[in-house]
């Protein structure tokens, strides 16, 4: 016999038992012992202690008595009232409002992420009536814009992008269809509690309707590997992937944790989240090297779903019936499931649930979002984990809110319009006081400035010009790419957009490829799309200022804007200035700044004179009048990208 | 604005330094900024390792495509004896990816012979890296969980099969930060032929902070994305353009109590205009002399690509770049499934050479005592053949060498089957790889974590991952 055959004879035994483990996946490969495993048999998980059952999230939404409106004068509406008492309790002082300059610029972005063309600001200016602010916010809110704006928040939690991931990241050719749902829905303020249904049913509840489909697609936006070795180990990825985001995004609950094993001091058990899980089974069908697309159900018959031991795609275990976390079940009855014609109507089920007035966490949850979305950071801090994220600041108010909400049939506007209108949203930016003793603005005594996205700073700059297309895309359109990234794809995976004009539509509208987010979005902390994001980084680093500085898309953007002012101005001097600083600031400058723009403007041009370059080698302004002398030109051009690169452009007071 | 909670497990001084930062306003930005700035935050910061390190720089070659480690590092005689043959049975079931398993065994594609004093060894692929045998470990039973290309790339590079979490390099420059001012912690050196399987996001932060991406640079006038100014802005327009931004910038922040995240930003438009000159400067491998260059492989149109980033790896790391990352992943690598000769004759001549000049060049200017260099693929070769005289992917079991960071070179360890299918003694899988060449950079793989989404995150996971002590001793 050979060392060979000998060794193999020997080896015969284990390799079987090792080649199991060996395909265990991602983290499961060595619990430590600490962690109670569920074995193959039976399921172990620990009851639902009082203490659990106790933390603020899974309480029924308080109705504590509100604060009394009347008896506080500066509050403009019952929100604020909350938020005084606590101003005045920590010994604070309420910051005064805003000018009204910086309150239209504050609207104009946070409700559609626009800037206010002068002429628009202008008007809200003059306006003198009493409720000029209230029909400003109505306006906004009215706008297609706002839906193109706000989807992108919404995108990040769905992880939307419209292409696979993994090795070749091929296209998702209907991918672009969600996202037009998104923002349509918004624009058409569908309900919230329809909204969510929608992306979890939407084809169970309208069957009749593509756009029911469409909006299941929330459910498979994440990254998938179509030609995966085995697409059991692909289906099984797919789904825990889909319920850990459901979890997160609707009852702030991050249950994915739970997918190998039980943990010590989490109410989730991995129980709980294959049963959550199994709502989903019969929905997701995959087909060998084909994308993602939405889910769909063909058939009321059930096949059984198990707990994957260890998370181990090989490893099914004790069978499991659809189920919510019991931790999110206080009333502890099962789920209604009553099958529909040709499906088993678990995600029905599931929606109802969801939705039902007395669930605490989903008003609690959609709420504390829209607010993060406009102040910067949520009254809850931990926006998707609601689970073991600390105590609300305000806890009173978020349930206040979140009953509001959902007595106003889950009017996602009407929130908007009430917090945007508050008191506390039309506060200054903070004094030097205000920072020391709240420098994180918990209370909310003032206003928290804070940085626009990549995407707005691109939609800025090109609004800013005018040069913002206001056409909507189906696909994405793939504006120019620097040629260093490019050859880090495939071949083919980034092919400019024809005509040129595409290129110029809004940032929602430009191709989300995972394997490469568009430099500008990704210098500015846009999430990769592989999990669902509640909150971006806001992160400062030096290639986000070589990318403002050099970018042949700052350099366009300026040669755009000062093009634009050549068209209403003959010359160069301060009234090009004065309407310069309204179009990127929203203000005018101040006499010194004036003074200091002239100055530097008369510098270059005469640097540039001197010089004299060839008039091709100068950046002219986009469209270029002849009739002005190319070098002062160019200098304006200058001028116009120091604005693109100033704090007060990226910054929100 | 605070997404970033920083674990309580952090080591003590990276998180009270960042504690501070983000109390004092900062929040994430100000944390950010940090990994790009100055060296009185350098010298904080390189004291923030868990325990003395080995090694202060990592330069990883990463061969994508998986090289096959029975025609390379890991002689197998039963091999060549049955060649030819099936596979017996009492391996049992085997997972490929291309349904091999009942292929013939195909034997070892060249010879392999005891190179240097140790006796290492080595196939005749690699005649140079060869005559370097006695300063490399080759650890002969790395295993991973995958046999796809993109799932196993991620694996290597995050710890996870799954896309989207944060890389080796990342979580490096998270925990150490940069030792050059002017420099990014991570830097990238993609193969220029582009190719690689799971693309940029093997680089990718994941939930760490954006700064502590992999800063992708290329030789050449333009090493980062705009890092110069378009052409038809000159050089002292652009000093004024920035000049007129950063003076509308100080009165904003003025008026503004110069709010920390107003005053980075400042420090950050400094720090990109003194990148602007310090990259180029870093970059430009003519400052060397002809017998380096020679050294590397760049008079020979073969080896000149891959020669030039092997050199300015050394470069950067010679500068304080904390962890470089080179690929070799042009033309689908080293995927040789239809011929394992033809296909590694190809990729062994393209990176022979360089590699070997740059253990050299490293030892000879006494930086190898404290730079790790690692070489590997996302995993191995299947000992039966594919269409012939090609092989399919491996991860049961497959070679990585390391060298450098005072690790003893000239030895093997570990060992796969007699025909190299699966790892069977000392097996070092990928978590294990990983909790070693952090443990070789002074990180504790169990105290850097991250807390995200409700449970604190480590690059080796939840479970347990040794620290290879043959390894590091």
């Amino acid at each position: 016999m050979s060392p060979l055959q000998t060794y193999c004879q020997n080896q015969a035994a284990t390799n079987h038992h090792l080649s199991l483990l060996w395909g265990i996946l991602v983290w499961g490969i060595l619990v430590s012992t600490s962690l109670v495993a569920t074995s193959e048999e039976i399921i172990s998980e620990s009851p639902i202690t009082a203490t659990e059952r106790n933390h603020w999230s899974f309480r029924p939404l308080q109705r504590r008595a509100v604060p009394e409106f009347e008896t506080v004068p500066s509050a403009r509406q019952r929100l604020d009232v909350f938020i005084l008492s606590q101003v005045k309790k920590h010994q604070l002082e309420p910051e005064n409002e805003a000018l009204r300059s910086t309150l239209g610029r504050r609207l104009f972005f946070d409700l559609c992420g626009l800037p206010p063309h002068p002429r628009q600001l202008e008007r809200f200016l003059r306006d003198a009536s009493p409720d000029a602010y209230e029909r400003l916010v109505d306006q906004l809110l009215a706008s297609p814009h706002h839906g193109e704006h706000w989807a992108q928040y919404w995108l990040d939690l769905a992880r939307y992008a419209e292409t696979d991931g993994f090795e070749f990241d091929a296209i998702r050719k209907d991918a672009w269809k969600y996202r037009n749902w998104v923002i349509d829905a918004l624009n058409l303020n569908m309900p919230y509690d329809r909204f969510l249904a929608m992306q979890v049913a939407g084809d169970e509840l309208a069957p009749e309707d593509p756009q029911g489909r469409i909006a299941t697609m929330f459910c498979l936006c994440g990254p998938d590997m179509p030609d995966i070795n085995s697409q059991e180990e692909r289906r099984h990825n797919v789904l825990n992937e889909l319920a850990a985001t459901v979890g997160s995004v609707f009852l702030g609950l991050q249950i994915g944790c739970a997918q190998c094993h039980n943990h010590k001091f989490d109410p989730v058990s991995q129980a709980d989240f294959y049963r959550f899980r199994a709502i989903f089974e019969p929905a997701v069908q995959i087909i060998k090297n084909q994308s993602l697309h939405a889910l769909a159900e063909t058939s009321t018959s059930i096949s059984p779903n198990y707990l994957m031991v260890r998370g181990d795609w090989r490893r099914p275990g004790p069978e499991v019936q659809p189920a919510v976390p019991r931790i999110a079940n206080p009333s502890e009855n099962p789920l209604h499931i009553d099958k529909l014609p040709n499906s088993t109507g678990r995600r029905t089920a599931l929606a109802a649930w969801l939705t039902q007035a007395d669930n605490p966490l989903t008003a609690r949850v959609i709420t504390n979002r829209l607010w993060q979305y406009h102040f910067g950071k949520g009254l809850a801090p931990a926006s998707s984990d609601f689970g073991s994220g600390s105590q609300p600041s305000h806890p009173d108010l978020l349930d206040w809110l979140a009953r509001d909400l959902v007595q106003h049939g889950w009017n996602l506007k009407h929130l908007h319009r009430m917090i945007v209108t508050s008191r506390t949203y039309r506060q200054k930016r903070a004094s030097a006081v205000k920072s020391i003793h709240d420098p994180e603005n918990v209370w909310l005594s003032y206003f928290s400035m804070r940085r626009l996205s990549g995407e707005t700073i691109r939609d800025a700059m090109l609004a800013s010009s005018d040069f913002l297309s206001s056409t909507r895309s189906e696909r994405g359109v793939m504006p120019p790419l620097p040629e260093e990234l490019r050859k880090t794809l495939l071949k083919n995976q980034w092919q400019v957009t024809e005509p040129m004009a595409s290129h110029y539509r809004r940032s929602i509208y430009v191709f989300a490829r995972r394997n490469l987010r568009y430099p500008i979005f990704d210098a500015f902390d846009r999430p990769d799309g592989n999990i669902s994001c509640p909150q971006r980084d806001q992160s400062t680093t030096a290639p986000q200022s070589l990318l403002l500085l050099n970018s042949t898309l700052s350099l366009e953007a300026a040669q755009h804007l000062a093009g634009c002012l050549l068209r209403q101005h003959k010359n160069i001097d301060e009234p090009t200035f004065q309407e310069m600083f309204q179009r990127v600031f929203s203000r005018s400058p101040t006499p010194l700044e004036l003074e200091t723009v002239s100055r530097f403007y008369k510098i270059q041009v005469d640097l540039l004179t001197a010089e004299a370059r060839n008039t091709k080698s100068l950046a002219l302004p986009i469209p270029f009048p002849t009739k002005i002398d190319p070098y002062m030109a160019a200098a304006l051009t200058d001028v116009c990208l120091a604005m693109f690169n100033s704090n007060e452009f990226l910054y929100l007071d | 604005m605070n997404t970033i909670t920083i674990n309580a497990t952090t080591p003590s001084a990276v998180s009270n330094r960042r504690q501070w930062l983000m109390n004092a306003g900062g929040g994430a930005g100000m944390v950010a900024l940090t990994s790009l700035l100055g060296k009185e935050t350098a010298a904080e910061q390189t004291t923030s390792a868990h325990f003395s390190p080995r090694a202060k720089r990592v330069i990883w070659l990463f061969m994508d495509g998986g090289p096959s480690h029975m025609d390379l590092f890991d002689p197998k005689p039963d091999l060549v004896k049955y060649s030819g043959h099936p596979l017996p049975e009492s391996f049992g079931n085997v997972m490929t990816r291309r349904d091999v398993a009942q292929n013939p065994l195909l034997g070892p594609i060249k010879p392999f012979r005891p190179r240097g004093q140790s006796g290492l060894e080595i196939s005749d692929f690699l005649p140079h890296t060869a005559a370097c045998a006695d300063e490399i470990l080759v650890i002969r039973s790395v295993h991973g969980d995958s046999v796809n290309h993109p799932q196993s790339v991620y694996q290597m590079n995050t710890g996870s099969l799954l896309m989207g979490r944060p890389s080796v390099g990342s979580w490096i420059a998270y925990g150490l930060g940069t030792e050059n001012q002017d420099m990014p912690a991570f830097v990238v050196l993609p193969d220029p032929g582009g190719g690689l399987k799971g693309g940029p996001p093997a680089w990718g932060n994941g939930f760490l902070p954006a700064s502590f991406q992999g800063v992708t640079m290329r030789p050449g006038n333009a090493p980062i994305l705009d890092l110069q100014p378009q052409k038809k802005i000159s050089s002292w327009q652009q000093r004024g353009i920035l000049g007129l931004a950063q003076k509308f910038n100080r009165e904003h922040a003025g008026q503004r109590d110069n709010n920390d995240q107003l005053s980075a930003r400042i420090a950050a438009y400094e720090l990109a205009f003194r990148m602007q000159t310090a990259a180029p400067g870093l970059v430009d491998i003519n400052r060397e002399t002809s017998a380096t260059h020679s050294l590397y492989g760049l008079d020979d149109a073969k080896t000149k690509e891959f020669g030039q980033r092997c050199l300015l790896a050394r470069r950067m790391v010679e500068s304080g770049v904390r962890f470089v990352q080179l690929y070799s992943s042009a033309s689908n690598g080293w995927d040789a499934h239809q011929n394992v000769l033809t296909n590694h004759s190809e990729n062994c001549a393209r990176t022979d050479k360089p590699i070997a000049g740059l253990i050299r060049d490293l030892r000879q200017r006494g930086l190898l005592e404290d730079t790790l260099i690692i070489w590997g693929g996302e995993f191995g070769r299947m000992p039966m053949s594919e269409q012939g005289k090609g092989r399919d992917h491996n991860p049961w079991g497959y070679s990585y060498w390391l060298a450098g960071a005072g690790i003893q070179g000239g030895r093997a360890y570990g060992a796969t089957d007699p025909i190299g299918l699966r790892a069977t003694e000392n097996k070092v899988h990928i978590h294990d790889l990983h909790a070693t060449i952090l443990h070789l950079m002074g990180l504790d793989h169990e105290l850097l974590g991250f807390f995200h989404n409700g449970l604190d995150e480590r690059l080796t996971g939840p479970g347990e991952a040794r620290v290879v002590d043959e390894v590091v001793t």
